[in-house]
């Protein structure tokens, strides 16, 4: 399911914008998400997220302009939680994932970052622009995804933690020979 | 010595080293990363076997297409207003443009975006831009329709065939429609696709891929070590050799059968789900399923099928999710990823929830075994286009020589334990036969 937010309204008032200290907090946090992921820092990262986090990337499929959404209904790559995040974080801290032994190098950019609502207690809806760059081994090739992010970010404290993250990647058909890294 | 001279001698060098291989129970390397390969199989493989194309559920109302590939040929596949399905070349018949440009969607007619020319969801040319000015009298639509493709259906998965003369999809399965069943027969309603197809690209042959899926329960322990290590995997190092490998000889297609000694009768299966299996799968079918922890098969040459139970708390039964998946060549060690989650069609849609769930954890494009095996096949594939992998040759002398069981209750050559190359030897025979025929 799409999250309800779909686009901010070019004729509302951004609520971000008259609040560039709120956009800043928010960037800080991201991009301090992104550190903790591409250092490899997988506990770390993984306390980011609030216990009844979702994490979902949805399946991207081709479809006439007038169909509407290029999104499936139902098809995810990813459909986690953070249980199930964690398993995936106790399998790369593992001798035995082989996917990434040795270790994908990603970087991830993070970009357009709009705060999308307010909710009253102070949930945020946020919405980004994410490139992960993605390469491995001596391969001279790279793997690149491009993705709209919405996150709902909760407060804790002056921080953040991730209530729900919802990405969807612009590729239909994607490269890399398995998916091994947190987009 | 021309071009086409030195291509003939290094298809027949290559078919020599198969020839002489295969009764010692050895391939040779090269096959997984080969242009001599690639091309004789566009040409003697993929050109005259039942080949996946989609499944019923995907096309559930009239309109309804999808667009895959077929041996190399973009084809729409498409439910008509009457109901059946159909399978034409995606090509205008005027000029070649693509006539379907979406993945999926719903459409009654084709229009070419080139020069006009509209086709129904049947093919047939019911539109074309000024014909009674540009064209004379003798022009007939009805001889420039769609290119239709042969299509068969067995429980729900749609085949097509390029070759008009091929024996009918029945006897192309020749039995293994008694394994298919555990798949694709949970229930009076069968299966359906909970989603459309995870679909990425791959630096790895499909053989690789489609031998793997014929039963290879060897690697399991290994490859998907974690899983064994961190408890999300019901077996054993110690006990996974228990079980069956079935094949069809002269087929090609296998099925490894793992059992868990112990493990409780269709251990992960809903009892819903159970009861509708008991009322719908013969004794036969149940005596072997209820022992079954892992089924992993293959249609000859590229259709696998897996159900397993995976847990997300360590040492539970988990569930079962049943995946699917299409290894199609696009290249030379390259291939097209089509994977698929099945689901019972009776099954509560919590259930189906929850199985779809389990399969992108542990399969689709980010699945933790999938990334496993993944990795594990690009490098046999990049090793295997080495100069050097032309001296090397693989064994494939797992019971060799081991009678097959003579009272399994099942169609085809069962052997025993579920860990051998029985079923991998009827495999790479049965692609050499086709391989050497002109």
């Amino acid at each position: 399911m799409t999250p309800s937010v779909t686009a901010s309204d070019p004729s509302a008032k951004d609520p971000g914008a008259g609040d560039r200290s709120l956009v800043a907090m928010v960037e800080r946090f991201l991009f301090l998400e992104a550190e903790l992921v591409d250092d490899r820092r997988f506990e770390a990262w993984l306390e980011l997220f609030a216990d009844d986090a979702t994490y979902e990337v949805p399946l991207r499929v081709t479809r006439e302009a007038q169909a509407g959404s290029q999104l499936s209904d139902r098809g995810r790559m990813f459909w986690d939680s953070k249980e199930t995040l964690a398993i995936r974080v106790q399998r790369l801290l593992s001798e035995y994932a082989w996917a990434e032994q040795p270790p994908s190098r990603t970087r991830h950019f993070v970009s357009n970052v709009r705060v999308i609502s307010t909710g009253e207690d102070g949930a945020l809806e946020v919405r980004s622009n994410v490139l992960v760059y993605r390469n491995r081994g001596d391969e001279p090739t790279h793997d690149l995804y491009s993705a709209d992010r919405r996150d709902e970010l909760v407060p804790l404290g002056d921080s953040f933690r991730i209530h729900r993250r919802w990405m969807a990647v612009d590729q239909s058909n994607l490269t890399g020979n398995s998916l091994s890294v947190f987009l | 010595m021309t071009r086409t001279s030195e291509r003939s001698e290094e298809r027949e060098r290559l078919l020599d080293r198969v020839r002489s291989d295969l009764p010692a129970g050895r391939l040779p390397a090269e096959i997984f990363n080969s242009p001599v390969v690639f091309d004789l199989e566009q040409e003697r493989v993929f050109s005259r076997v039942w080949l996946f194309l989609a499944h019923e559920s995907e096309l559930p109302d009239p309109g309804d297409y999808v667009l895959r590939s077929l041996a190399g040929n973009s084809v729409i596949v498409a439910r008509s207003e009457s109901g059946d399905i159909g399978c034409f070349l995606n090509m205008c018949r005027h000029r070649g443009n693509q006539v379907c440009k979406a993945s999926e969607g719903n459409a009654s007619h084709f229009r070419c975006s080139y020069h006009g020319w509209t086709y129904t969801n049947t093919g047939q040319l019911i539109g074309v831009p000024q014909i009674r000015t540009v064209y004379d009298k003798t022009f007939d639509r009805d001889d420039w329709g769609l290119l239709p493709v042969r299509t068969e259906t067995y429980a729900g998965l749609v085949f097509g065939c390029i070759d008009p003369d091929a024996p009918s999809l029945d006897e192309y399965l020749g039995g293994f429609q008694f394994y298919l069943d555990l798949y694709l027969r949970p229930g009076p309603n069968g299966t359906e696709a909970y989603a459309p197809p995870d679909r990425w690209v791959a630096d790895v042959d499909w053989k690789i891929c489609a031998e793997n899926f014929a039963g290879d329960g060897y690697h399991t322990p290994v490859a998907h070590q974690f899983g064994f290590q961190l408890g999300y995997y019901a077996s054993s190092a110690s006990t996974h050799a228990a079980g069956y490998a079935v094949h069809i000889p002269g087929k090609g297609h296998g099925i490894g059968l793992g059992r868990t000694p112990g493990m409780p009768p269709f251990f992960g299966y809903p009892d819903d789900v159970v009861a509708l299996m008991e009322q719908q799968l013969t004794e036969e079918q149940l005596s072997i399923f209820r022992e079954t922890r892992t089924a992993v098969g293959t249609v000859f040459p590229n259709l696998s099928l897996l159900i397993q139970p995976f847990s997300t708390v360590p040492g539970e039964p988990g569930l079962r999710f049943c995946t699917m998946r299409l290894w199609q060549p696009i290249g030379v060690g390259r291939m097209q990823m089509l994977s698929w989650c099945l689901v019972p069609t009776d099954a509560s849609d919590e259930y189906k929830r929850e199985a779809y769930r389990a399969y992108t954890l542990a399969f689709g494009h980010a699945g933790m075994f999938e990334q496993d095996d993944f990795d594990n096949w690009s490098r046999v594939t990049r090793m295997a286009g080495s100069p050097l992998s032309r001296d090397v040759s693989f064994p494939y002398l797992m019971g060799l020589g081991h009678e097959p069981l003579p009272d399994f209750p099942g169609p085809g050559v069962a052997v025993q334990p579920y860990v051998t190359e029985t079923n991998f030897r009827n495999l790479w025979q049965t692609w050499f036969d086709l391989l050497e025929q002109p």
